[in-house]
C-alpha cells in the first residue's frame, strides 16, 4: 500500500486552551482520541484563571491513527509516543530551548484514559527537575499486568459493546440506553460470544440509538457496525501498545479519579496502586467514561482534585483513599 | 452489488456530506481532506455505512486513511467496483 498523502497543514499536538501568566502553573492534558480535544475546555474552564491549561493530542500524530487502522503496517510503541510527546512538552515548557516563550513554573499532567499512560510514562523518562509536581488520571487504566491483553486474548464483546453504548452517548451529545442482548446475556461464557452475537448486540443498540435521537432515522446497520469497527480498532491498538509497554514505579504522586459509571467498576485504583511507590489518592466524580470530561458537573469536580486549583496546605498526601 | 463510475461515487458522496452539513453541494471541494471538512467523525462513519449500503460491498477499514478525499476515495470505490464486478 502507498504511503498516505499528506496534508499540507497537519493536525498539532500542542493545542493551548489558556496561556501560562508568568510563574504560575501550568496543566498538561494528554488526550488520546476518541472525543475531540474541544472536550477539556470545560475542565480548562472549572480551573482557577491563573493556571495554563495545554492539551497534548496523541489524536493528531498520524503514526497512532495508522495503528489503529492497519497495525500490520505499524511498529509504533508506547515508548515512541512518550517521545513525541516529551519533544513538544519541552519545546513548550521553560527552558532555554523552549520556543514560542512557554511557561517555566510549576506544573501537573493530567491523563484521561490511555492518556494516563502516557503522562505517567513521559514522567518517568523526564528529568527529575522538568517532572510535574503530580499526575491526574482521569479512568486510566495501569498498564500492568492485570490489565494487559494479547492480541488473542481480548476483553469480552459484551463488555466492548456496553462501552461502545457509553462512547456513543458522549458522542452525540444523549445517553445511549445500553441492553444485554437475550443473545449475549452473562449466562453465556465469554469464549462463545462470537461476531453473530455481536451483530444482534449492535442491531439493538442502533434501534435504541435511533430511538433516543443519537442516530437518524434510517441509519443502516452498516454505519453502526462501521462505528463499532472504528471504536474497537482503537482499542485493539491501545492494548497491542500496552501489551509490549513495561511501566516504571511512579517517582510523583498520583491520584486516579474514575468516573462513577467506569470501564471497570471493582478497581478503585485501576491498577495504579502496582505502580504507586508514593502517594495515590482514589476519587470519583459523575459521568461515565466518556461524559466524565464533557460533564460540567464532573469538570468541576475534577478540577477542585487536582492539586494545581488547591492551595498547598489542603493537598493530601494519604496512600490509597478506597 | 451496484457497479459505479469514480464520477457517481464522488456526486453520491458530495451530495450526502453537503446534506449533513447543510450546505450547498457547490461548496464541497471533491480535493478537501475529510478530516478538514466540519464533519464529526461519527457522521463520517455513519455516511460511510450508507455508502456500504448503497454499494452493496464492504469498505476496507484503511480505506479512508489510504484516500482521504472525496475525489481519492470515489477513484479508489470505483476501481473497487470494477475488480468485483469483474470477479462475478
Amino acid at each position: 500500500m502507498a504511503p498516505r498523502p499528506s496534508r499540507a497543514a497537519a493536525a498539532q499536538v500542542l493545542v493551548r486552551h489558556r496561556a501560562t501568566p508568568p510563574g504560575g502553573r501550568t496543566v498538561y492534558a494528554v488526550h488520546p482520541g476518541a472525543l475531540p480535544v474541544v472536550a477539556w475546555a470545560n475542565l480548562a474552564g472549572a480551573l482557577p484563571q491563573d493556571t495554563g491549561f495545554v492539551v497534548l493530542d496523541v489524536g493528531a500524530v498520524p503514526a497512532y491513527l495508522e495503528a489503529a487502522l492497519d497495525p500490520g503496517a505499524s511498529d509504533l510503541t508506547v515508548d515512541r509516543l512518550i517521545d513525541i510527546l516529551i519533544a513538544a512538552y519541552r519545546a513548550d515548557h521553560g527552558g532555554a530551548d523552549a520556543v514560542g516563550g512557554g511557561p517555566a513554573g510549576p506544573v501537573t499532567f493530567v491523563g484521561w484514559s490511555f492518556g494516563g499512560v502516557l503522562a505517567h510514562g513521559m514522567t518517568e523518562r523526564l528529568k527529575p527537575e522538568e517532572r510535574p509536581d503530580g499526575v491526574v488520571l482521569l479512568d486510566s487504566v495501569a498498564p500492568t499486568g492485570a490489565y494487559t491483553y494479547a492480541e488473542d486474548d481480548g476483553v469480552d464483546p459484551r463488555i466492548v459493546l456496553r462501552w461502545f453504548a457509553m462512547f456513543l452517548g458522549a458522542k452525540r451529545g444523549t445517553d445511549v440506553p445500553f441492553r444485554t442482548p437475550s443473545a449475549t446475556s452473562s449466562e453465556v461464557p465469554s469464549s462463545t460470544v462470537g461476531a453473530d452475537h455481536v451483530l444482534v448486540g449492535l442491531e439493538q443498540l442502533l434501534r435504541d440509538a435511533v430511538a433516543c435521537g443519537a442516530l437518524p432515522e434510517g441509519t443502516p446497520v452498516q454505519s453502526i457496525r462501521k462505528l463499532f469497527d472504528a471504536y474497537t480498532a482503537g482499542l485493539l491498538r491501545n492494548n497491542r501498545l500496552t501489551f509490549t509497554y513495561r511501566p516504571v514505579p511512579a517517582t510523583v504522586p498520583l491520584t486516579q479519579i474514575k468516573a462513577h459509571h467506569s470501564l471497570i467498576p471493582s478497581d478503585p485504583t485501576l491498577g495504579w496502586a502496582e505502580l504507586a511507590d508514593r502517594t495515590l489518592e482514589a476519587h470519583s466524580v459523575p459521568g461515565d467514561h466518556y461524559t466524565m470530561l464533557i460533564r460540567p458537573d464532573a469538570s468541576r469536580a475534577i478540577a477542585g482534585l487536582i492539586p494545581a486549583s488547591r492551595p498547598p496546605q489542603l493537598v493530601k498526601t494519604r496512600r490509597d483513599t478506597q | 452489488m451496484v457497479k459505479v463510475t469514480a464520477g457517481e461515487v464522488q456526486e453520491w458522496l458530495v451530495q450526502k456530506i453537503a446534506d449533513r452539513l447543510g450546505e450547498d453541494p457547490s461548496s464541497i471541494s471533491p480535493g478537501q481532506y475529510f478530516d478538514e471538512l466540519d464533519l464529526d467523525s461519527t457522521e463520517a462513519l455513519v455516511i460511510a455505512g450508507e455508502m456500504e449500503n448503497w454499494l452493496g460491498f464492504e469498505l476496507g477499514t484503511t480505506a479512508l486513511w489510504y484516500h482521504p478525499t472525496i475525489e481519492a476515495l470515489s477513484a479508489h470505490i470505483a476501481e473497487e467496483s470494477a475488480q468485483r464486478g469483474a470477479a462475478a
